[in-house]
């Protein structure tokens, strides 16, 4: 893609950001403008752009609306990991309590972890060069690879009430689907994905039990989902979805701090071989014991793109309904080539 | 290991939801029998009146709620105009005790009758709500005591919001 397009996009994105604005502040002049929920009932925002926890979609309609009007909230996500940054930002509105919207970009420079992956491809390619080969395309750049993903989301409150209803154990219930594009094919295809873009459906159950001030949710994700598509869906084998658990636990320590862990179920669709395609036929590194030594040599022992869960430890801080702060520490365990990737995140989020 | 006996808590909390799903939508709160107090999951603990410094404490925990109440201009006129501040309050109190498995007479009538006709809609019902956590820091009630208060009287929410 030339950066012309790359441009127009951005630009794109940033009206329709603008857009989504607009028709916020064009409801608060309508009189649909509403912003009573209580004070942190409105959750945060993850890491896919919908309201919940930090890295699980709730039940919960972003935004502090109730069924009287509409509200809506930006967020910014930075996750900082030995070997790589997450950057999530986005936009959301929430419809009468009812219907959520949510767009969200995530990006993650790799930093020096691909910048050697590069090196060892860029040297062999050379090489090949020599050969009269044709060079691989592996759409790993010798620095500064970065993978950038959009997330579009949209959430609809079911039934339940999650927080007034502390006399049944009814908990509120939402369905929800993301349509996540990557924009790296070329690297999700050395890594072995299948697609570069994909839907992933999810239902969430949240209930708050006020005697003991604690919020719980478990949503159930249909994904075939590699680190939440930021490597791509599916693997080797094809694309198949699964459903994985995900659960938060929120404990209020008072009416504006919250305090939590959260669990989200990855699966092991790329445990296999990096996919070098070389003048046409599919050269993985399990056939290709050269390319295999060249690369470990390069970067450690272990070539392995085990994939783990995802868990996180958080607090959250509601200073107003215009703005939260949530600092957690993410562990996210094995990402493509690279273990023990655990490290701090913050999340800041403006309501309007 | 909390954590996952909680997991399996909300876990068994759907499989009894789902077929509890039919009565949802007619279900409203009565006014719990005294000695009883509203049934909550999990439940209210007993001491809950005594940790408010009993009835006493109690009766000043509803008139710091109720200062709140007429000075917030989002909804002080809905009180206002209803008038009868004073028996609001008294019936407040006796309410709260109630709900917390107190033993007091409920003189007032139910709350669906009481509220049904006032088109109460549910950013004012949760005005109070946040009225409620001032008065509740005004009288030094740590967080989770109050949220004990607040599942007691939380299912009223039914009966309450009728917009």
């Amino acid at each position: 893609m030339n950066r012309r397009t790359k441009n127009k996009r951005a630009i794109g994105r940033q009206l329709s950001v603008l857009a989504a604005l607009f028709a916020v502040s064009g409801a608060a002049s309508a009189g649909i403008y509403n912003d009573g929920k209580v004070l942190a009932t409105g959750g945060v925002s993850m890491t896919d752009g919908a309201g919940g926890g930090g890295i699980t979609p709730w039940a919960t309609i972003t935004g502090y609306e109730t069924r009287d009007g509409i509200n809506g909230d930006i967020h910014y996500t930075y996750v900082h990991l030995p070997s790589y940054d997450l950057n999530s930002g986005g936009v959301a509105v929430g419809l009468w309590d009812r219907v959520e919207l949510s767009y969200t970009n995530d990006s993650l420079p790799t930093g020096s972890t691909y910048d050697t992956v590069g090196l060892a491809t860029t040297t062999v390619n050379t090489a090949l060069g020599g050969l009269g080969v044709s060079a691989l395309d592996t759409g790993i750049e010798p620095f500064n690879t970065t993978v950038r993903m959009n997330v579009f989301g949209a959430k609809v409150r079911v039934f339940g009430e999650a927080i007034y209803d502390s006399d049944n154990l009814i908990p509120q219930v939402a369905v929800g689907a993301f349509y996540k594009v990557n924009s790296n094919k070329a690297l999700l295809k050395t890594l072995g994905a299948d697609k570069s873009k994909d839907f992933e459906i999810y239902a969430s159950v949240t209930k708050i039990f006020f005697p003991i001030s604690t919020l719980i949710n478990l949503t159930g994700r249909y994904t075939s989902a590699n680190q939440t598509g930021l490597v791509g869906f599916g693997g080797p084998d094809g694309n198949h979805r699964t459903f994985r658990f995900e659960g938060s636990i929120a404990y209020l320590l008072n009416k504006g701090t919250a305090i939590g862990a959260e669990y989200a179920m990855h699966k092991n669709n790329l445990d296999g071989a990096l996919n070098l395609k070389v003048a046409g036929l599919n050269l993985d590194t399990t056939n290709n014991p050269v390319l295999a030594g060249a690369l470990s040599t390069l970067t450690g022992p272990t070539l392995s793109q085990k994939e783990s869960d995802w868990r996180d430890a958080f607090i959250a801080f509601f200073p107003s309904k215009n703005l939260s702060i949530t600092m957690a520490y993410a562990m996210l365990g094995n990402i493509v080539l690279t273990p023990h990737q655990d490290g701090y995140y913050i999340s800041l989020q403006a309501s309007f | 290991m909390k954590i996952s006996r909680l997991m399996f808590a909300g876990l068994a909390s759907l499989c009894i939801a789902a077929p509890a799903l039919a009565a949802e939508t007619t279900e409203t709160a009565p006014i719990p029998q005294e000695g009883v107090g509203t049934e909550t999951y999990p439940g209210i603990p007993s001491d809950t009146i005594e940790k408010l410094g009993g009835p006493a404490g109690i009766k000043i925990i509803v008139d710091d709620l109720f200062y709140y109440i007429l000075d917030d201009n989002r909804i002080n006129q809905l009180f206002i105009s209803h008038g009868k501040v004073e028996r609001q309050k008294a019936l407040n109190t006796e309410l709260v005790q109630l709900v917390l498995g107190g033993h007091k007479q409920y003189e007032g009538a139910s709350m669906s009758a009481a509220h049904g006709d006032l088109g109460i809609t549910l950013t004012q019902f949760n005005a109070v709500v946040e009225d409620a956590y001032l008065a509740f820091e005004k009288a030094r009630v740590p967080y989770s005591v109050a949220n004990q208060i607040i599942a007691g009287l939380a299912p009223f929410e039914r009966d309450i919001v009728t917009r």
